[in-house]
């Protein structure tokens, strides 16, 4: 059995939308800017697509822009402010994705006053901290929707109302990454100004996303040229991609599984690490946890040696975020939740897919038992 | 007239009467390099010559690769008889260059009708009148133009160093303790470079360290391969001597008891590899297992004397060679080792034989050894 428990890293493109990309290479190719018939078929799924993400997300079709993915919607949101010549201060979460914080961190060396907003020690925003930030002359808050590493459901309501409060002019970008699809969300409702998503994280294609975004929000082209998406980014449109994507979208399956078979993990890992384990991030039951994703460690057994024993039996986990796999440290978000340091060494992120059956995690949960025994004989002193 | 490549070899000519086994060992180790580019290689003469290869570039860098090649030139030949033609020819080569020159022919064609100062002055001659921008200085030239008169004139004015060294294979057989760090692939070089034909062993302890350790290690042997002619390398699966030895031996001589067992498993592998020494990268006071005292604890086990090229070498004079030999960026991958994860805190300095000896007498080493040895896996690389 192969059972992969990786989803937030990316995930495995369904066959329909394998089949959508196909058909549109063979047979949909053509340029949606040019002028005859098939084009302008091209043209109109473009726009379906666009429209069914405004739907989900509850915003403006006209205002939805596609990308390269998260990463450069994330970019394009942030990076947009340079042209604000009046500088002031730009807020982060300390957990943001480096698709977040290196575009703030960039911002910081350009006049703006930039400054992380601490998390608890379930790895939330801290709002008190966030109320003492808030300044008038805060031009951007940036909140992820969903922490990739601990699955914490950021409190985007309360953020707003805050904002509105105590720095009105103050736009919010939410990354989306990890929450699209899994978790609604009211844009208009909740006052956010910009959202990025990707379509990898929900069994599209890579290479695709989009940012979209409000009436307050004014972009900067990132790419000049034929003009295409606004003039915001020129290049012909990922045609396949986005195609992939509304596939992605339209077949996700909105009654999954996915909670209770994160319990089900939870539950049997609790079982067999006993008085060694340990949950990283809020209550895995309650509202504060995504329903996608378990961050967990079973001490004293190191992340790396986990993943490594359970490479052997096809289950595939990550150690705190995957994108971090080529530089060795603990992770910046367990470190802000402060978690202890050999807790956070054996830091296992689990992340489930609406097509994760009850079997794989008996399946993983089983293996990781017998792993668990051998390694746990060895300890790091 | 053709293009050709002519080598020089160095330390062989020192050699008595067994010089034509080197020369021979040399050639077919240079028939080896030039294989990928379908040349055609002789010896006349004291010199070798390659011919018509398919990518002159690329076959000079192998080339230059080839223990026992002291230095190599891309050459011109042509016929001897009409020297105007080769005078024209040495006047096209130095097109270009700026500077002093001066003209070194040799004669080993004691027929031909003129000496070599008379070449010289001929040569010489028309070259300072046919180009721009050089002038003779027969002292100190920054430019030389060869001419040598054998059954052919061979001329040319670049020279490349090359490795130096030995032949591979002239020298016996060594196995070569390779960890994935910067020392070892260097201590392997340097004894390859005086005609060893070298194996490895690499120790990895799978789930402690990863797919990617290994492929690091696969790496590095190939790149050193390059310059060794092929290498055997055993990868033997360490796990379960590392794990009793932590659970059952005193922590301050952990790392030096598993030394003690690499030693003993590399040096069966040797035995079978008909090889009769081993080479480590230990250079003394590097770590604490490469104390006097602790290479002394070591070599008792070895049986067989155990090369250490770098033992007097300072880190940043090993980590030049190993941007030379192009290991270097492959050694600083940070994927863990198998000495890495298992490091006690505070290691034994000055280890005593027989402490040593008696912290590891409740194991059972003939088992632990002779498992691993059986479990080895062999890649050709």
């Amino acid at each position: 059995m192969e059972c992969y428990l990786d989803n937030s890293a990316t995930t495995q493109p369904t066959e329909s939308v394998v089949r959508a990309m196909g058909d549109c290479m063979r047979t949909g190719y053509f340029n949606p800017s040019a002028l005859y018939a098939p084009a302008v078929q091209v043209e109109k799924q473009l726009a379906a697509c666009r429209e069914l993400i405004a739907a989900r997300l509850h915003a403006d079709a006209k205002r939805v822009i596609f990308t390269s993915g998260g990463t450069e919607a994330d970019n394009l949101a942030i990076l947009s402010l340079l042209s604000d010549r009046r500088g002031g201060r730009v807020l982060f979460t300390v957990g943001e994705h480096p698709a977040v914080r290196v575009p703030c961190e960039y911002l910081r060396g350009h006049g703006f006053d930039v400054q992380e907003i601490p998390y608890d020690g379930a790895g939330l925003v801290r709002m008190d901290a966030l109320e003492a930030l808030m300044t008038p002359d805060t031009r951007l808050i940036c909140v992820m929707q969903v922490n990739n590493e601990t699955g914490a459901v950021m409190p985007i309501r309360e953020i707003a109302a805050l904002r509105d409060r105590l720095c009105p002019q103050a736009l919010l970008h939410v990354d989306g990454v990890q929450g699209f699809m899994r978790l609604p969300i009211d844009l208009r409702a909740l006052g956010v100004d910009s959202y990025a998503l990707s379509g990898h994280k929900i069994h599209g294609p890579k290479g695709i996303g989009a940012l979209v975004y409000g009436e307050r929000v004014k972009l900067t082209a990132r790419a000049l040229g034929g003009g295409q998406e606004k003039n915001l980014r020129s290049g012909t449109e990922n045609v396949p991609g986005i195609l992939g994507l509304m596939e992605a979208i339209r077949s996700y399956p909105a009654e999954n599984a996915m909670q209770a078979n994160k319990m089900r993990l939870h539950d049997r890992l609790r079982e067999i690490a006993g008085e060694s384990f340990y949950v990283n991030g809020p209550q895995p039951d309650g509202p504060l946890a995504a329903p996608h994703i378990l961050n967990c460690s079973l001490v004293p057994v190191r992340s790396e040696t986990m993943i490594y024993a359970l490479e052997a039996d096809h289950v595939y986990v990550a150690a705190g975020s995957a994108c971090s796999s080529h530089k060795q440290k603990v992770s910046t978000v367990l470190t802000a939740m402060q978690v202890p340091r050999r807790v956070a060494e054996s830091a296992l992120r689990f992340s489930l897919s609406p097509f994760t059956t009850a079997e794989q995690i008996d399946y993983a949960a089983d293996c990781i038992a017998r792993h668990f025994e051998m390694l746990k004989r060895y300890e790091r002193r | 007239m053709r293009q050709l490549i002519l080598i020089r070899y160095g330390e062989i000519y020192l050699k008595g009467l067994n010089r034509p086994y080197f020369m021979h060992a040399l050639v077919e180790r240079v028939k080896q390099a030039v294989r990928p580019f379908g040349g055609k290689v002789w010896l006349h003469d004291a010199r070798i010559f390659v011919s018509d290869m398919t990518d002159m570039e690329a076959c000079m860098t192998a080339v230059s690769k080839v223990f026992g090649v002291h230095s190599l030139c891309p050459a011109i030949e042509m016929d001897k008889a009409d020297f105007n033609a080769i005078c024209e020819k040495a006047a096209e080569m130095m097109q270009g260059l700026t500077g002093t020159f001066k003209v070194d022919a040799r004669r080993s064609d004691k027929r031909y009708p003129m000496t070599s100062p008379e070449i010289n002055m001929e040569a010489g001659g028309y070259i300072l009148h046919h180009t721009e921008g050089l002038t003779v200085d027969i002292h100190k030239p920054e430019h030389v133009m060869n001419i040598e008169i054998r059954d052919h004139a061979y001329l040319y004015v670049k020279v490349i160093e090359a490795v130096g060294g030995m032949p591979v294979g002239t020298g016996g057989k060594a196995t070569l303790l390779l960890s994935g760090g910067i020392d070892s692939p260097v201590a392997g070089y340097m004894i390859g470079k005086r005609g060893v034909e070298i194996s490895a062993v690499h120790f990895h302890s799978y789930p402690y360290t990863s797919e990617r350790a290994k492929e690091k290690v696969i790496t590095l042997a190939k790149q050193l391969s390059e310059y060794c002619c092929g290498i055997r390398l055993y990868v033997v699966p360490f796990t379960e001597p590392q794990l009793t030895i932590h659970e059952k031996c005193p922590e301050e001589y952990g790392t030096l008891i598993m030394r003690r067992f690499m030693m003993r498993i590399a040096a069966k592998i040797a035995e079978k590899e008909g090889a009769r020494a081993l080479i480590t990268g230990e250079s003394i006071g590097q770590v604490a297992s490469q104390t006097i005292e602790a290479l002394c604890c070591t070599d008792a086990v070895a049986g067989m004397p155990v090369f250490r090229p770098l033992i007097g070498n300072d880190k940043i004079e090993i980590i030049r060679i190993a941007e030379k030999i192009g290991t270097y960026e492959t050694s600083c991958l940070p994927y863990e080792d198998c000495c890495t994860v298992f490091t006690p805190r505070h290691p034994a300095t000055h280890p005593k034989l027989d402490h040593v000896e008696k912290a590891e007498s409740c194991l059972d080493i003939e088992g632990l050894v002779n498992a691993c040895v059986e479990g080895a896996e062999l890649l050709e690389v």
